[in-house]
């Protein structure tokens, strides 16, 4: 939906920006104003970045082959080997020496006048961080998942509801031309009425056993790193391998959740609703930090009755990806493969009277393409609230070894009191989730 | 029932058949060792302790004379026995003895092969068939192929070369092939053995053979770039085969046997063995592909096992037994009463003085989920400590929400 009131704030700041950027003049090359650039200077889009480790300066990547619509401008890391890494990539695309470099978010936030600002940062972050962007009416490029918890979840999806802002998940698939398309095939009945889906997420791998206690490079601020979650000793874990502790996130099952659950809901449309019954079997590490799950196994039920196993890839007769299965046959994608029962049914065209469903071709694109528009992207808050709800509702169902009764619309756990404990994890003080 | 084992010692020290009693074991096993290029003296007292932990079967232990010895006179009685496990890798038995072996089998009788059991016999054809593959002792080609994986495909390969090697010991991954078999039904699809012998380049007639898990043999260990066969099954006539390369013994039995993964496989498939199914329930200490797991003295966890050891836990220890505590919590915590048993006995830890503040913390973590009212005067006690502070806010922030 385009806003009005939006668009009129959105050209107000980039002009604004676009003004006080006079001290980068030398960074407008000749040829955006020229055939090969089609916007006005003014009209480019103002951006930073929160988080340049291995994912973020990825991103920061993508959005610098943009440089004809965007000015990268600041970035943001609580290590300052990944900071002067991704300034290097910055000016380098802009031929200067301008990128500005911040080690905290807050101080980031309030001095950066931006447009939109892309962020990849460990999920135990993500509730106070997204949610801090959002009160400052940045548009955001945020990694999925979208949160380590459904209560920061759903604090994000309100965040960018209250403040307009326009969201992108880094859930790329959306964009893949096959993962659409069997999506588009499942939503409308080539497979016939759909019964089953199942879910294949990568395997959990091998531990480290318990590192001795080290001392924090001088490069990395430990304190903000750990930030809400725990306070620990350093044992030398912390960039990308966060993902195997459960204080910062769920493993295998929640990094994935927002690729292939989110496609398998694609299927089904039940992208902005989701499953009323949950339970299954994890299989733990028996010792060492990393104690997030190695192998997973969850069933969820939907109120129209169809069934999603959810399960490390190993566990499956396709492996990893979404396979929906209908009473007239199945389709599986993953990566790099799309499979069907009957390979004609992979041939098939959608009508124009039939389903169709959102159409992105490239995903920064369309990111870069619904801030001019005020229109929703193809992977917004409200959707990659609803993949990871599945992936955490499983986490909490085998982690508890209790069947669970989950109430998609009021957004609790029915019957047991206890079991909505764990939709939280408790911030270390003083942390709390930003209030606009 | 008791069963009376009327020992008779034709040739005594010759062949010792050594009897126990085991009330309402369903099942009859016999261990056959008394050679062996590895410690049976060690490994052969350690299979029977395995056998009758399950309380499914009474074991004897049938001791062969000893190398070059004269061999004439040994034949244990196999039919009366359900399953023979094999912990023996020594001189040709009688022929008597292997025929009797073979009509034991091919009747229906089951079958356990143990490590090197699979070095045995490379001139005995009936015994090639009964365990599939081999090695060492002579084995080339003649003996049949090589059996290996190359991604999710069996291949059986006739290339000329010795059957059977092994790197240098060290922990491995093992790969489940078949999750739908019993013996391997329900078990972790990927675990960490603890340090053992990865056999590989076996030989054998493969026939009637199923592989249930194979290993990766590194090249930098010693090995072949390949995935190697590690647990089989077998059909021989009538009867059943479980094939294991696992079990390396140290006088002790060390890792390889301490192996909570080696120790529920081999219970396992001596049971389907036996039986055709396998009525076991999975333990809760199995290996899996995030840590290998050993039973010290070949005992399993008991729930006060986990709440001392928890209680002198600190940051340089296992966490083990509170993954252990967990485990039971998931398993056993299906009602309320169950759930407060548990919060009862935690409490008393957190309630002790002496207990680690880092064991401490970890209840308090796990108390926030699944704990009651009990707990809440405890934690917040404990608030009151600046070393358990942090934890104990988290504890109440989830037991007494404040809205």
């Amino acid at each position: 939906m385009l806003n009005k009131t939006n668009r009129r704030d959105f050209l107000k700041r980039s002009v604004a920006v676009s003004a006080g950027a006079l001290i980068l003049p030398q960074i407008i090359p000749s040829t955006a104003l020229g055939m090969g650039g089609k916007l006005a200077p003014s009209d480019r889009i103002v951006m930073g970045a929160i988080g340049t480790g291995a994912r973020g300066r990825g991103n920061v990547r993508e959005f610098l082959k943009r440089d004809k619509t965007v000015q990268m401008v600041s970035i943001c890391d609580l290590d300052t080997t990944h900071l002067a890494k991704t300034k290097e990539l910055v000016d380098a695309a802009y031929k200067n020496n301008d990128c500005r470099l911040y080690g905290d978010y807050r101080e980031f936030l309030e001095k950066e006048k931006l447009d939109a600002v892309t962020i990849a940062i460990p999920d135990h972050w993500h509730g106070i961080v997204y949610t801090a962007a959002a009160n400052k009416k940045l548009d955001i490029y945020g990694e999925k998942p979208l949160a380590r918890t459904i209560y920061d979840s759903q604090a994000i999806v309100n965040a960018v509801k209250r403040n307009n802002i326009v969201w992108q998940t880094g859930s790329w698939q959306r964009s893949k031309v096959t993962f659409r398309h069997a999506a588009e095939l499942v939503v409308n009945g080539r497979i016939g009425k759909v019964s089953h889906i199942e879910v294949g997420l990568p395997d959990g791998g091998a531990g480290v056993g318990t590192p001795p206690i080290m001392q924090v490079p001088s490069e990395l601020n430990w304190e903000m790193w750990l930030g809400p979650a725990p306070k620990v000793d350093y044992r030398g874990v912390c960039h990308w391998n966060w993902r195997w502790i459960l204080d910062y996130s769920g493993g295998q099952l929640t990094d994935w959740a927002g690729h292939h659950i989110d496609i398998a809901q694609w299927g089904i449309g039940m992208e902005r609703s989701g499953p009323i019954e949950f339970e299954g079997e994890a299989i733990y590490p028996r010792d060492g930090i990393y104690n997030t799950p190695v192998e997973y196994d969850f069933m969820c039920k939907y109120a129209n009755g169809i069934q999603m196993r959810v399960a490390n890839s190993s566990r499956l007769k396709h492996g990893g990806g979404a396979t929906w299965y209908g009473d007239k046959g199945w389709i599986s994608v993953d990566r790099g493969r799309i499979d069907a029962s009957d390979p004609k049914i992979l041939d098939e065209v959608i009508g124009e009277k039939e389903i169709q469903l959102y159409k992105s071709d490239e995903h920064f694109d369309n990111f870069l393409e619904c801030m001019r528009t005020r229109g929703e992207t193809v992977a917004p808050a409200e959707i990659a609230h609803r993949s990871i709800s599945v992936g955490l509702l499983g986490e909490i169902a085998m982690s508890t070894g209790q069947k669970i009764q989950w109430d998609p619309i009021k957004q609790e756990i029915i019957g047991d009191q206890k079991l909505n404990r764990l939709l939280t994890r408790p911030y270390r003080k003083p942390w709390e989730l930003p209030t606009l | 029932m008791k069963k009376q084992y009327l020992i008779i010692l034709a040739f005594a020290g010759i062949l010792a058949l050594t009897s126990s009693c085991h009330f309402g074991a369903k099942y009859k096993a016999l261990i056959v060792t008394g050679q062996n290029n590895h410690n049976w003296k060690a490994s052969s007292p350690i299979l029977k302790q395995l056998l009758e932990e399950t309380e499914l079967f009474s074991t004897d232990i049938a001791t062969s004379p000893e190398n070059k010895a004269d061999m004439s006179s040994f034949a244990p009685n196999f039919s009366k026995y359900d399953v023979v496990v094999l912990d023996y890798n020594g001189a040709a038995w009688p022929e008597a003895t292997q025929k009797a072996f073979e009509k034991y089998v091919s009747n229906g009788g089951g079958v356990v092969s143990f490590h090197a059991a699979d070095n045995s016999f490379p001139e005995w054809k009936e015994y090639n068939k009964m365990i599939g593959l081999g090695g060492w002792g002579g084995r080339t080609e003649k003996s049949g192929p090589y059996l290996y994986y190359v991604g999710d495909k069996m291949v059986l390969d006739t290339a000329a070369g010795r059957g059977g090697s092994h790197g240098k010991n060290q922990e491995f991954e093992i790969r489940m092939r078949n999750i739908e078999h019993p013996i391997v039904n329900g078990l972790p699809k990927r675990w960490i053995h603890g340090s053992d012998e990865l056999y590989n380049s076996l030989r054998g007639p493969a026939e009637n053979l199923e592989v249930l898990a194979t290993a990766f043999s590194a090249k930098n260990a010693g090995g072949t770039g390949r995935n190697e066969p590690i647990l089989m099954t077998i059909k021989y006539g009538k009867g059943r085969i479980f094939h294991s390369t696992l079990g390396h013994p140290s006088a002790t039995g060390g890792p390889a046997l301490e192996c909570a993964g080696f120790i529920v496989t081999f219970q396992r498939g001596a049971e389907w063995a036996a039986s055709g199914n396998v009525t076991q329930k999975v333990p809760y200490d199995f290996p899996n592909a995030g840590s290998s797991s050993l039973r010290a003295g070949f005992k399993q966890l008991t729930l006060e096992d986990d709440l001392t050891k928890i209680a002198t836990y600190d940051i340089t220890k296992s966490t083990k037994y509170f993954v252990d505590l967990q485990t039971r919590i998931r398993a056993e915590g299906k009602t309320p009463e169950a759930m407060q048993g548990f919060e009862k006995k935690m409490i008393s830890v957190l309630q002790k003085a002496e207990a680690t503040p880092e064991g401490k913390r970890l209840l308090m973590h796990e108390l926030s989920w699944m704990g009651s009212d009990l707990s809440i005067p405890v934690i917040q006690e404990l608030a009151k400590n600046a070393a358990l502070k942090d934890e104990a806010e988290f504890a109440l922030a989830r037991l007494k929400p404040t809205k």
